[in-house]
């Protein structure tokens, strides 16, 4: 029995001395980052700025998760020092979160456009002239300035999700769109329904193409399957153009220019 | 039917009950030390709770997570009885001296390979590659089809089990008495087997329950996405998760409670 509590005791001692934060030097720069613990949106383009940034160590510092939510406790636990992730999703953490900061520095400035099936150049077409059109009468605007403004200052539940024309019973069939949402203020799930910048974009889009909006809501990193097996028509989720999902599907006009992929940090353990 | 480690009738503290006296108290130390029991933290926690699940009725999603669980289980669960005792019946009669060594090979295959890889994997497979052309099916459907089908091999099994435990004397008396082997199976054997396996069979209904947690990765609301999606919604992490695991638990319980009740029904011939 002596033994068996011996045991325990120092089972509770290491877990504490485990959970105790080391002292380290506050970070400064983005240069501090190159050999912290990390983390990213599995499959995002965060995720390969962190791999850049860690190089061979990224296998032994770096963590994947499926949803931020996660990834902020952990950052709030201390298990991370930094998550690397688009610029206004960590606004909105900054706004509703205690004890987080963003390093005023950007990582890097990426473009977001919706992803197709490589070959869909049909629809790709039709998005294309749906979008240019938006952008002329101003619609997009509104959108972005709703959502950034109102959205990411305030009160979620000021945008009600059946507010949103999600265009049902139209005649030309249905447009089906892949998301993460977990990733206000471009999509979030609330109640039964999504509200968000690509949310209100597609039914857009969807009322352009007289066809009534579906939403998937799905895994970011199994977002590039369900479109290249046709499991979905278009995936509209914050997604950034690259050159290596280029190779893999095509994608429409930018419709975000200049987001900012940056490091959200522990205020404490910031020093600016 | 009582087993030998039934300590219900035992009197005092055991040395089990010691140590988890002791461990109750430490974690209420560590929670009194950090604070929980002021009136601050109280109302920040009530704060929180009413955020995360009475603002804009957002246990609804809960509500309806669960509804998506309990529906794609009790799917699986009947995908899984119907599949697991053809296969079980296979088996048995190829064993019993039927000339089915094909569908016997076939049988032992699907077990093999839906037993030995994860649901997971083959709930994936099943939505992103086999039904990767299905697009107005209901995903839903698919993942019921996917762990119904997994069911079957682990029911199988069950079934099998349950009728190898009867007598074989009773096989042999059922065809002495001029039953052909269909027959004596439908009314004799498998009756008595069923019985012997409703038990494990609600087991298994169990643990398909918990096994569903996984269907979010294909897009499905269920109770632990929706768990998730109040995550994302408040940003809070803590309570979502744990509220979805106090119903998983409630659930399970209730079950459980039921599968005892069922035993005694199922014994009280046997005293």
């Amino acid at each position: 029995m002596k033994k068996f509590f011996a045991v325990l005791t120092l089972v509770f001692v290491v877990a504490l001395c485990a959970c105790a934060f080391a002292d380290e030097p506050k970070l400064k720069t983005v240069d501090d980052l190159k050999n912290q613990k990390l983390a990213a949106q599995r499959g995002t383009v965060g995720q390969f700025i962190a791999e850049d940034l860690l190089g061979d160590n990224k296998s032994l510092l770096l963590t994947t998760y499926e949803k931020y939510v996660d990834a902020v406790a952990s950052l709030r636990q201390g298990k991370i020092r930094a998550i690397i992730m688009d610029e206004m999703p960590a606004r909105r953490f900054l706004n509703s979160v205690e004890g987080l900061a963003v390093m005023e520095e950007p990582l890097s400035e990426e473009n977001y456009a919706i992803g197709f099936r490589k070959g869909n150049s049909e629809l790709v077409e039709a998005v294309n002239k749906a979008l240019a059109e938006l952008k002329a009468d101003g619609t997009l605007d509104k959108i972005f300035d709703k959502y950034y403004t109102t959205f990411l200052t305030g009160d979620s539940s000021s945008i009600n999700p059946e507010d949103i024309d999600f265009n049902k019973g139209a005649k030309g069939g249905s447009l089906v769109v892949g998301t993460e949402a977990g990733f206000a203020p471009y999509e979030l799930k609330v109640g039964s329904g999504f509200i968000g910048i690509d949310v209100e974009m597609c039914a857009a889009i969807a009322k352009k193409l007289d066809k009534e909006l579906i939403i998937e809501n799905m895994n970011f990193d199994a977002l590039p399957m369900a479109v290249s097996t046709n499991k979905v028509d278009m995936i509209c989720a914050g997604i950034t153009v690259t050159d290596e999902r280029k190779e893999n599907m095509d994608f429409s006009e930018n419709y975000v220019i200049g987001a900012k992929q940056v490091a959200l940090v522990r205020a404490d353990d910031y020093e600016k | 039917m009582r087993n030998n480690f039934d300590f219900s009738k035992r009197n005092g503290a055991g040395r089990g009950d010691i140590v988890l006296g002791v461990f109750a108290l430490f974690l209420l130390y560590l929670l009194y030390s950090s604070g929980f029991f002021t009136a601050a933290a109280w109302q920040d926690f009530n704060r929180r709770f009413y955020q995360n699940f009475i603002k804009d009725r957002r246990y609804m999603m809960l509500v309806d997570g669960l509804k998506a669980t309990l529906f794609m289980t009790s799917g699986a669960t009947l995908i899984g009885l119907t599949v697991g005792l053809i296969l079980s019946v296979i088996r048995v009669a190829y064993k019993g001296g039927a000339p089915i060594p094909v569908l016997n090979k076939l049988a032992n295959t699907y077990i093999t390979v839906l037993r030995g890889t994860p649901a997971m994997v083959q709930l994936l497979i099943w939505n992103f590659t086999i039904f990767a052309s299905a697009r107005n099916l209901n995903t839903q459907y698919i993942a019921i089809l996917a762990f119904g089908l997994n069911s079957g091999a682990y029911v199988a099994e069950i079934f099998r089990g349950g009728i190898e435990s009867i007598d074989p004397g009773q096989m042999e008396a059922a065809r002495s008495l001029g039953l052909n082997y269909t027959d004596s199976m439908r009314f004799v054997i498998l009756p008595q087997a069923l019985k012997n396996v409703i038990p494990m069979l609600f087991n298994e209904f169990i643990a398909m329950l918990k096994e569903t947690s996984v269907a979010g990765y294909i897009g499905i609301d269920d109770l632990t996405r929706a768990g998730q999606n109040i995550q994302a919604l408040t940003l809070e992490h803590s309570q979502p998760l744990v509220m979805v695991a106090i119903i998983y638990l409630v659930i399970v319980l209730f079950l459980t409670h039921l599968v005892r009740k069922l035993e005694e029904w199922l014994s009280r011939g046997r005293r």
